[in-house]
């Protein structure tokens, strides 16, 4: 009854970011120089081409009025013109109808199509999401599962050795641009020792094989996600080092000890599950923003993900697609976000959902 | 004597190293403990009471701490006579937890607040006896009916920040009790703790103890909680064992200058001083490290006291009738403060915590109101309206005719100069950052008192000096400081505003005794001098008892009783203020005697 209510609320509250996040773009795109309709038509079209793009596009419309009607194409519940070209458009279920050739419908969410490539928006993010999705979840995998042993080591023994030589190789990984650090990957493994590591300096998560078709190369995936892995693995293993010594300076593991559990349970059973926090927000955090696509490093590797469709939709002023992907990122980070707050009340009983 | 004791420790000595090199903890302490013996350990903080349990158990973190020499026999049943202070890592691990176990100070942190009380408690029974889960299971729910907590069953579900303080102690008395260990080390098990729940606890440390003859190694500050459990008694003061010996002799013919301190500075509840001994008044501590005796030059019998302070029983009634002539400085009406702790889906506040619920008194000038609760019951809420620090619900805080609750927080920022407070933790309650002079004179500059800084400093100067400190300390951190000193800094601080009334929650109660009889002579001396009026809020009814005129207790967000002092002790009309009395360790010889024979007849 808790969670439930607990997930309404955050979803309604979620409902209301996204509002706010098609009201800014929309309007940041207005404000924007630039003419969606002149890049399209090309630079000798006459007026009477762009006043037919213009309509086409729905440009000619009120701002207000423009922003409702892409509203309501988003909206699942949504009213629309009751013939059949548009059902077909939309391909929404009537659930009501109006006077006047209208209709009350429940529909998936309709993006719109790009107007660079007349693609429906759903499919170019469809298209592009599972290799963000791959590469920014490899990422964090190797991320968090090294960063988080890194942390623990240099956590059993602080000021050793071990400890500092992993927090200063941290704070290099930090410090360094992660374009820096992907060119280097790349150089290195993916051509110089490319006959070593086997590993291609480009490629795709699914390459076509002329024989076999589309074919999942989950080798292409190593580097990209290492370099791209770096910084948070550096973050992940200095917060788990000081929340991890934190934790062991607590009354509770003296009384683990107490009890003669060995050192290894100790820190396996007592300490690990509290000391990880803060380094799920971390990680949530990473997680999210690096679903947003990482720009760099797509394109060093030659990554087809949504951080390059989203650039360039962005140069050619293609609104529907910047819209569409802006709107996809942020359900995620609010489905992340949800997901992170339900695992913290798993893994700490203190913590209340509210 | 023919009998091996159970635990023999010789010569032990840790070191801690620090910047200024090495510091002996524990310098050179023997003793025994005998099989169904309780020992106890006394001493106030720094003493090495602590060191000297957790260098048994080879819980000492290395670096900064290191067990230098020494040893301690153990008669083990599975190694047969072991060193503990040598054994390694691996057989240590199989003796802690099973031969020995710990209880510790802070039941509140003790317990891994990510996993069931039950649990905690079966992960040492499936480690040492190899139970399976379900017969672990039964043992920790037997343990827990042994320990008395409450729906036994549910306990074992129970995360333990959802249980109370007294019974996270039960679930660790549980936890050391487990596998019938022969010794207990109980390192100030009841500190934390209200009195009545400390009553009940120690109650079943001796019960448990009688059943299952294990020898206790007790460890606490304080001689009243002693005179309850122990046999015989150690007095530790700076890594040594100053004084041991029977429990008996040490209250009635304590030998070292320290013990007769310790045992002098208590306030106490039956005889009556105007000014509380210290441990200076009775030894000096030569540079060569050596103790020296002074003769106690402070008269303490009755008559004494009165050549010395006019404040004699009938005086004392005389001046309190005075002052409740008076118009009064504080009158608190219908006071209510209440926290919403659950709301429904639209943020609509469906259950409050009823923190102060209706409560009237009154404060006459230049009077001492205790405030006695324990933990949970509003005093400190109660406190912290009155200034309104937290913001009251419903009613009325007069002071001066004026509502302090319905002023504007502009004019309620102005009135706040006649109202000071010292906290309890004089550790945190100063601002790391400023030095005690900035500390001292901000209040100062903050309600534009005084004209310029020179002024003020040389009124935070007098100030230092009013309480003990000196002007050469102006410049300096509070890090640089004993915790004594620091609350004395605190209290430099509220006289800054020369306040009318000064709220004291629970000021004394993280200090040493020693230092505590310290501070109780200055606010006394300060009321004297000044005529301040304290409300002073605490949960130890003696202190309540030598510093009040009058006294309130408190429960659940009530004054269920008020009175003067003597009226609250000996005729108590509520039966909740009875059983706080009755819960106060009073470290009487009769009932010691009482205790004695009756465990020999065993």
């Amino acid at each position: 009854m808790k969670t439930v209510s607990f997930l309404l609320k955050r979803l309604a509250h979620g409902l209301l970011i996204l509002l706010g996040v098609v009201v800014t773009v929309f309007f940041l795109f207005n404000v924007l120089p630039g003419d969606p309709v002149a890049m399209l038509a090309g630079q000798r079209s006459d007026l009477s081409t762009r006043e037919a793009i213009t309509k086409e596009l729905g440009l000619d419309k009120p701002l207000p009025v423009q922003l409702l009607y892409y509203v309501n194409d988003i909206s699942p519940l949504g009213i629309h013109a009751a013939d059949s070209v548009t059902q077909a458009k939309y391909e929404y279920t009537k659930m009501l109808g109006f006077p006047g050739e209208k209709v009350l419908a429940w529909k998936t969410p309709y993006l719109r199509r790009s107007f660079q490539s007349n693609k429906n928006v759903t499919d170019i993010l469809v298209d592009h999401f599972p290799g963000t999705l791959w590469l920014a979840g490899a990422a964090m995998l190797i991320a968090s599962i090294v960063g988080i042993l890194f942390g623990v080591f240099a956590a059993l023994k602080p000021h050793s050795f071990l400890d500092h030589a992993l927090i200063s190789t941290s704070i290099l990984g930090i410090s360094v641009p992660s374009f820096v650090a992907a060119i280097l990957i790349a150089m290195t493994f993916g051509f110089y020792w490319s006959h070593y590591t086997g590993l291609n300096l480009t490629g795709q998560l699914f390459e076509i094989d002329p024989f076999e078709g589309r074919q999942l190369e989950l080798k292409n995936l190593i580097l990209p996600a290492f370099a791209l892995g770096i910084r948070p693995l550096a973050i992940i293993t200095q917060l788990t080092r000081s929340s991890m010594v934190d934790v062991l300076s607590q009354d509770y593991i003296r009384t683990a000890k107490a009890k003669g559990l060995s050192k290894r349970s100790i820190i396996q059973k007592h300490a690990l599950k509290n000391a990880l926090n803060p380094v799920i927000t971390a990680v949530s955090g990473w997680l999210a923003s690096l679903m947003a696509g990482a720009f760099f490093i797509e394109y060093i590797f030659n990554w087809k993900g949504l951080g390059s469709v989203t650039l360039r939709a962005v140069e050619n002023l293609d609104f529907p697609v910047v819209m569409g992907a802006t709107l996809f990122i942020a359900f995620l980070f609010i489905l992340i976000n949800i997901l992170v707050d339900l695992l913290y009340t798993v893994l700490d009983p203190r913590v209340k959902l509210s | 004597m023919s009998i091996k004791p159970l635990l023999s420790v010789r010569n032990l000595e840790t070191q801690f190293r620090s910047q200024h090199g090495f510091v002996k903890a524990v310098n050179n302490i023997s003793f025994d403990l005998m099989a169904g013996e309780t020992v106890a350990i006394v001493g106030e903080s720094g003493s090495g009471k602590s060191v000297t349990s957790l260098s048994l158990m080879q819980l000492i973190n290395d670096p900064p701490g290191k067990i230098t020499g020494g040893s301690a026999v153990l008669q083990s049943k599975k190694f047969g006579e072991v060193d503990l202070l040598k054994l390694p890592e691996k057989q240590m691990e199989k003796l802690r937890g099973s031969e020995i176990s710990m209880i510790f100070q802070e039941p509140m942190t003790s317990l891994n607040p990510v996993y069931t009380c039950g649990r905690q408690v079966m992960e040492v029974l499936q480690l040492h006896e190899n139970l399976s889960r379900k017969e672990a299971e039964a043992r920790t729910l037997a343990l827990f009916q042994q320990v008395k907590l409450p729906r036994p069953e549910k306990m074992l579900k129970a995360y333990p920040h959802e249980i109370s303080g007294g019974q996270k102690q039960r679930v660790m008395i549980a936890m050391a009790m487990a596998c019938e260990p022969s010794v207990l080390i109980a390192d100030e098990p009841t500190t934390a703790l209200d009195v009545t729940v400390q009553a009940h606890i120690l109650e079943l440390l001796n019960e448990l103890r009688e059943r299952k003859g294990t020898s206790i190694l007790f460890i606490t500050h304080d001689l009243g909680v002693v005179a309850e459990i122990a046999d015989r008694v150690m007095v530790m003061y700076k890594g040594n064992i100053v004084e041991q010996g029977n429990v008996l002799d040490i209250f009635t013919n304590p030998q070292h200058p320290y013990t007769k301190a310790l045992l002098a500075c208590r306030p106490k509840i039956i005889t009556f001083q105007p000014v509380l001994p210290t441990v200076s008044d009775f030894m000096e501590v030569l540079p060569t490290g050596e103790i020296v005796e002074k003769p106690f030059v402070k008269d303490d019998s009755l008559p004494g006291v009165v050549n010395n302070y006019i404040d004699t029983m009938a005086e004392l009634k005389r001046k309190q009738l005075m002052q409740q002539s008076t118009k009064p400085l504080v009158k608190v009406d219908d006071l209510r403060v209440h926290f919403p702790i659950k709301k429904n889906f639209f943020g609509k506040v469906k259950e409050y915590v009823r923190a102060v619920d209706g409560v009237d008194f009154e404060i006459f000038p230049g009077e001492t109101v205790g405030l006695v609760g324990e933990s949970g019951c509003g005093k400190t809420t109660l406190g912290r309206t009155l200034l309104r620090l937290v913001e009251p619900t419903s009613g009325r805080i007069i002071f001066n005719d004026i509502d302090i609750a319905g002023l504007s927080q502009e004019a309620l920022r102005k009135s706040r100069k006649n109202f000071q407070m010292v906290f309890q933790d004089p550790y945190a309650s100063l601002n790391p950052m400023l030095t005690v002079g900035e500390t001292i004179m901000e209040p100062m500059k903050v309600h534009n008192i005084l004209k310029n800084g020179k002024e003020r400093c040389e009124k935070v100067n007098e100030l230092l000096e009013t309480v003990g400190l000196t002007a050469a300390h102006f410049d300096r951190y509070p890090h640089e400081f004993s915790g004594g000193q620091r609350q004395r800094i605190s209290i430099a601080r509220a006289l800054a505003l020369s306040p009318k009334c000064i709220i004291c929650d629970e000021s004394v109660s993280a200090l040493d005794v020693s230092v505590q009889a310290q501070v109780l002579n200055l606010l006394n001396k300060l009321k004297r001098e000044m005529g301040i009026t304290y409300l002073f809020i605490t949960h130890d009814l003696s202190v309540a008892k030598y510093m009040s005129d009058r006294i309130f207790v408190m429960n659940q967000g009530r004054i269920i009783e008020s009175g003067t002092p003597e009226q609250i002790f000996n005729q108590p009309q509520n039966d909740y203020t009875r059983d706080l009395i009755a819960a106060i360790p009073k470290g009487d010889v009769a009932d010691i005697r009482k205790a004695q024979e009756r465990r020999k007849g065993l």
